[in-house]
């Protein structure tokens, strides 16, 4: 489905991503490990078209997208939900939800959508009429992923959904994030936390300093012993 | 000076200044909108308000227009203006380093190039009066005197604030504009266009400040210079608190009251001083402005 061919970013002359190569086939959950600053964040923002290559390919659904620009890529099916709290603060819950899916002009079935985003998080529908900025950090991170949801996509980019969050509220996230996939979503997803990634994973890539230093089946990594002595602390 | 007289004055005073500050309301919206999204103030704001201005004048005594065709081209005229110079100069600016510095500094040669072309078209080089729809008849409301021109002005002043409000707040493309000024970033990732949605807040703000220009030129002399009336719409947003559309024109409908009842009770000397003090008072009693939220404290 999405297909990364030696690509490379960097911020001025600092290079953030060097040849990275991976590939997410359609219905899974693929899995970017790392430590901080190993280029992640970098690598996700590089699918949506946010940050430019310096050189590279990227194919989603067989075509090539790497020109494109980033409101196409979620016409096209691929939503981010970004790292930390990127909420519209002043804008109300429905509001947040309604403008995820700004591209769409399908308004019966967008209200649909609504009702659905809001079954996996009830929550959100308790919070509906207030403004977004007055959430838990637990809340506003469901309002991101919902919000992401709201545009209808094929391939769902979620950056450390687990950061900052108490251990429960990451294993409700994470069920939810499993749940999601069961129905056909497929997912790339970006996380520090690497027990709790490989553990929902099919397929993990690692990044070391912006290049991949491991890759392999998820159930694999967690037994391999460069892994588990660099990511899994044992 | 006995009540009677007191009383007096302060109708006719908030009378008149809900006229004045209702073009204040405008042109403080119309700088407000592209301060939150752009995040730089437009120091273009008064000059585009007074060329906006000069083309309406253009189109109407130069070449003969009916008042109906001159009041579309000239808001299209600005706003296409306005969006252009979005699109051709700051979105280059835009992709360099130091952008806010650099978006002034263009917002200021934008000024002095609207302002030389209106002197150096024969248009702009003596004063002038624009020509009025409404007539001179007045009204009496309570014990206040307006012209039917001052009602006109105050209504279509409302109606248009109105209109803009709805559109702001209920339509997809206000919606998309109010989280570019919130978060642009998420803007980006939910499928907002940041060129095109900024570049139309451009062309919004300048068709709001050549509104404001229709409205207030019949009551005012025209030169080139008129244009420096927009620092009470930059002080309508600063008691406003700068990033608040309602604060906006509440702090236009505060100044223009405060110009008229201290023309009326002190001094019409005074008059232009008056904005001051008013900005100084709420920044000392409300650092924030009216309505604009909370101080934001820096965690450390």
């Amino acid at each position: 489905m999405l297909e990364l061919k030696d690509i490379s970013a960097g911020y001025g002359r600092i290079n953030a991503l060097s040849g990275v190569g991976l590939k997410v086939d359609a219905g899974r959950v693929v899995a970017l490990l790392g430590a901080n600053g190993a280029g992640k964040t970098t690598t996700l923002n590089c699918i949506s078209r946010v940050v430019a290559l310096t050189s590279g390919e990227i194919h989603f659904e067989g075509q090539r997208v790497d020109r494109l620009a980033s409101e196409d890529m979620v016409a096209r099916g691929v939503c981010q939900v970004p790292e930390g709290r990127e909420i519209f603060a002043r804008m109300s819950v429905r509001e947040n939800l309604e403008i995820g899916a700004h591209l769409r002009r399908d308004t019966a079935v967008i209200r649909q959508d609504l009702d659905r985003v809001c079954e996996y998080f009830p929550r959100l529908r308790q919070r509906f009429a207030q403004e977004a900025g007055t959430l838990s950090g637990g809340e506003q991170q469901m309002l991101l992923i919902a919000r992401a949801l709201m545009g209808r996509p094929k391939l769902l980019l979620l950056d450390e959904p687990s950061l900052g969050l108490s251990p429960l509220l990451v294993e409700q996230i994470f069920a939810i994030i499993r749940q999601l996939n069961k129905e056909g979503l497929t997912i790339l997803l970006v996380e520090q936390n690497a027990r709790i990634a490989l553990n929902v994973s099919d397929y993990a890539y690692i990044l070391e300093n912006g290049e991949i230093a491991f890759e392999g089946n998820s159930a694999d990594l967690v037994r391999d012993d460069r892994v588990r002595q660099a990511y899994l602390g044992a | 000076m006995d009540w009677q007289l007191i009383w007096l004055f302060l109708q006719q005073g908030v009378a008149s200044g809900l006229v004045t500050g209702s073009i204040y309301a405008l042109l403080a919206v119309a700088i407000v909108i592209i301060f939150k999204t752009t995040d730089a103030p437009n120091f273009a704001a008064g000059e585009l308000f007074m060329a906006a201005a000069y083309v309406a004048l253009y189109l109407l005594v130069f070449l003969a227009l009916p008042f109906i065709a001159v009041v579309p081209l000239s808001l299209g005229v600005a706003f296409i203006a306005a969006a252009l110079f979005y699109r051709i100069v700051l979105q280059k600016i835009g992709s360099s380093a130091a952008v806010t510095v650099n978006v002034v500094i263009a917002t200021l040669g934008l000024s002095f190039v609207l302002k030389g072309a209106v002197r150096k078209t024969g248009v702009g080089d003596v004063p002038r009066s624009f020509p009025s729809i409404f007539g001179n008849d007045t009204i009496t409301i309570g014990q206040a005197v307006l012209t039917l021109q001052d009602i006109g002005i105050l209504a279509l002043a409302v109606v248009s604030m109105t209109i803009f409000f709805l559109f702001f707040n209920f339509t997809r493309t206000g919606r998309a504009m109010r989280a570019v000024g919130m978060n642009p970033k998420a803007a980006v990732l939910v499928g907002i266009n940041l060129r095109r949605t900024r570049m139309l807040i451009w062309g919004l703000s300048g068709l709001l400040s050549s509104l404001a220009a229709l409205l207030i030129a019949p009551k005012i002399l025209m030169t080139a210079d008129m244009g420096s009336v927009v620092i009470l719409g930059f002080a309508a947003a600063i008691i406003g608190g700068f990033t608040s559309l309602p604060g906006a024109v509440l702090g236009g409908l505060i100044i223009g009251i405060a110009e008229n009842l201290v023309g009326l009770f002190i001094s019409s000397r005074a008059i232009s001083v008056a904005p001051f003090v008013a900005i100084m008072l709420v920044l000392v009693l409300r650092p924030q402005g009216l309505l604009g939220g909370k101080v934001a404290v820096k965690k450390v």
